[in-house]
């Protein structure tokens, strides 16, 4: 039914593969340094993070073929210097993913940061600890199920991306047909059975990832509480 | 003093209901008439200019539109959204209409007919006069509707099929989930050429009309209208539906790039 | 030696002490919010005081003009009250985080501390599996493991049951008298004040209102 075509699945998991590992980096990396420090302007640039959250998403691609089209400001520039086109490629798909899915991280890993208490990261520093060391050995671990909970939540939300990424990559079968988008054109053709079919696997790959994740907390959740109880 | 009360206002309500059907029957001949019309979204601008003109004239008739996809128009006039007159851009959703009983069939009219146009940027550079010498090789993308759910789309694959340029420009196009995405495209110079209708690229003015397609390569794109059965004001329906055909209509409508 | 001059304005009051200390237990008494922690967190340099001077031999912690020494830099053991164990690190792992070298000496010492305080049990096990004494125990030697040139304790035992308390007591004192650094120890409790200073400050609303010298 689907004439053996896998590509948006593959190209699916790719995307959000590629944009769940730079939105992860980036996440932690901002939440780790805004989380601590108070400056002018925080809130303002916290805020636009978050702005992808409440737009819609067909906004979100206007903005992003304004920035990124072969005539916007940073799309030009690409262009000019590297040669290279994000629009109308699998790259603009993953732009997408990484703007829809940012929020998401930034706002899971702030918690996860803003809930550790300092003494840990203090005791350590106490021992000699360069900031870091403090960061990897203590911070980064202590934080890890708060972490995972946004890197699985922004794998899923890229995985679902539809409406910037119909935007920003266009839809070219074979090369940027994600599976939102085979869902999406199969229904608006009538071609009910390549969408239930696109349907059944995303729908797995959702509730697998998300099951898993309920799971993993669960088992090492324990393991940190046993230290509450035996107080 | 209870009953008192009670009385007067028993009295006041009487009187006041006297009174307004006493109006109404004065003012009948010059009803206002509010007249429903689900269009398709592509005759939004010239159907809104239009409507300046013609309540002009019809002093009595005011007219709200109600923009949209002739598909989804449909659907919501058949879960009994209340409509006088429905304008498609589709053949098709009129005939599901008129198998389900929805329409007057008697009224039902192709009314104006579109044509597909090829489109470049402003301020492109391409040289090209035709759909014909359209060469995979010079360009990168260019934009259409997806085929199998976009009805600007099905027209352009069979341009192309036509034409024999649907298997070489399979790797150069890009589909957009409607005509509007594909103006954009080539609007921000992301596409290097774009097929949509000829009123689509009329009411652009960052896009330049490269070519006209030949209405024999192509079924033809014809915008039926008809009253809808369940309407109340059939009369003022048909006469809007008239004033469409008539060569004041016409005029206006192919100021827009119809015909 | 260390000397503490500091100015710091606090939420109600301006903290201001002035105080020395040897090799000596020195403990700071006083009911709660009245400056204690703030007092070990300059220090440590967790926090800054708004003017003064902090030095522990002849290094500056923090001066006027000098502006403060990171944290890392001052070679400082500190027990936090309740006792802060990186929960995802074994006691071991936990005990070795501030081991910089790998020499035979500092084994010594480490073996040292596993003798002295008991621990050598509980190298493999996780802080949640030991108790609230062996975790206090587990602190301290990791505190001690960097050879710190002070330590600083807050309310130490102020969640242990009270006879494991009375057992620590001692243990502290024994630890003191071998490693012959000054230990600062915070606390609220007069009778363990009594038994583990060698000096008592009293603070009262960020100033020391009385010193008083024990007799052990």
């Amino acid at each position: 039914m689907t004439n053996g075509d896998y590509t948006p699945l593959l190209l699916s998991l790719k995307v959000a593969a590629i944009s769940t590992s730079i939105v992860f980096v980036a996440g932690v990396f901002f939440a780790y340094l805004f989380a601590k420090k108070q400056f002018f302007g925080k809130s303002i640039i916290e805020s636009f993070f978050m702005l992808p959250l409440v737009l819609p998403p067909t906004v979100v691609g206007f903005g992003l073929l304004v920035l990124f089209g072969k005539k916007g400001w940073i799309g030009s520039w690409l262009i000019e210097w590297f040669d290279f086109q994000v629009v109308f490629t699998w790259i603009g798909a993953v732009i997408a993913s990484i703007v829809v899915s940012f929020p998401l991280m930034y706002q899971s890993a702030v918690a996860a940061f803003e809930s550790l208490d300092k003494k840990f990261e203090n005791v350590a520093r106490t021992m000699g600890a360069s900031e870091w060391r403090v960061f990897w050995t203590v911070a980064f671990p202590l934080a890890w199920p708060g972490l995972l909970a946004g890197l699985v939540l922004s794998f899923a939300r890229g995985l679902g991306e539809f409406g910037a990424t119909l935007m920003l990559a266009g839809y070219i079968p074979g090369k940027t047909d994600t599976i939102p988008m085979a869902i999406y054109f199969a229904v608006e053709s009538g071609q009910m059975e390549k969408a239930t079919f696109w349907v059944i696997i995303i729908v797995a790959l959702g509730f697998s990832t998300i099951m898993w994740l309920n799971w993993w907390s669960k088992r090492n959740m324990r393991r940190f509480s046993n230290d509450v109880k035996r107080r | 003093m209870k009953k008192n009360v009670l009385l007067f206002c028993l009295f006041f309500v009487l009187l006041l209901s006297f009174g307004c059907s006493d109006g109404g029957k004065v003012k009948e001949d010059e009803e206002q008439v509010e007249l429903l019309v689900s269009a398709a979204a592509s005759l939004t601008d010239v159907l809104t200019e239009l409507k300046e003109e013609y309540e002009k004239d019809h002093k009595n008739t005011s007219i709200t539109f109600n923009f949209g996809s002739s598909g989804k128009l449909a659907a919501q006039i058949e879960q009994g959204a209340p409509a006088d007159l429905f304008l498609s851009a589709s053949a098709k959703d009129m005939d599901n209409m008129n198998d389900k009983g929805l329409i007057d069939e008697p009224s039902r009219i192709d009314f104006t007919q579109n044509s597909l146009v090829l489109i470049s940027n402003k301020d492109s550079t391409i040289d090209l006069n035709s759909f014909e010498k359209i060469d995979s090789a010079k360009i990168d993308h260019l934009a259409i509707g997806e085929p199998e759910s976009v009805p600007v789309g099905r027209y352009t694959k069979e341009v192309f099929e036509h034409l024999g340029l649907w298997e070489p420009l399979q790797s150069k196009l890009v589909m957009g989930s409607d005509v509007r995405q594909v103006l954009t495209h080539v609007e921000m110079g992301n596409a290097d050429l774009g097929i949509v209708y000829a009123s689509d690229a009329l009411i652009s003015d960052k896009v330049k009309v490269l070519a006209k397609a030949d209405t024999e390569w192509h079924e033809p794109i014809v915008y039926p209208g008809a009253i809808v059965d369940s309407s109340r004001h059939k009369e003022e329906a048909q006469e809007f539906l008239d004033y469409l055909m008539s060569a004041d209509g016409k005029l206006q409508l192919e100021k827009f790039g119809f015909k | 030696m260390l000397k503490v001059h500091i100015n710091k304005q606090l939420f109600h009051y301006d903290l201001e002490v002035d105080f020395t200390a040897t090799s000596e237990i020195i403990v700071l008494f006083g009911p709660s919010g009245s400056g204690k922690t703030t007092i070990l967190n300059s220090i440590a340099g967790l926090c800054q005081p708004d003017s003064g001077e902090i030095s522990l031999n002849d290094q500056l912690f923090y001066g006027d003009k000098n502006g403060s020494l990171p944290t890392r830099e001052r070679n400082i053991g500190y027990l936090f009250q309740d006792y802060a164990l990186f929960p995802h690190m074994t006691v071991e792992k936990n005990i070795r985080y501030g081991v910089k070298k790998k020499g035979t000496e500092l084994n010594l010492i480490l073996e040292k501390l596993l003798d002295v305080l008991g621990i050598r049990h509980l190298l493999s096990k996780y802080p949640h599996q030991v108790s609230g004494g062996e975790k206090q125990r587990v602190a301290l030697a990791r505190a001690l493991a960097t050879e710190p040139s002070i330590l600083l304790l807050d309310e130490p035992l102020s969640a242990l049951d009270s006879e494991t308390r009375t057992e620590c007591q001692n243990e502290l004192i024994r630890l003191h008298e071998l490693w012959k650094i000054p230990f600062i120890i915070v606390t609220h409790d007069m009778d363990e004040a009594k038994k583990l200073g060698d000096r008592i400050l009293f603070l009262e609303k960020g100033t020391i209102i009385k010193t008083t010298a024990c007799n052990r």
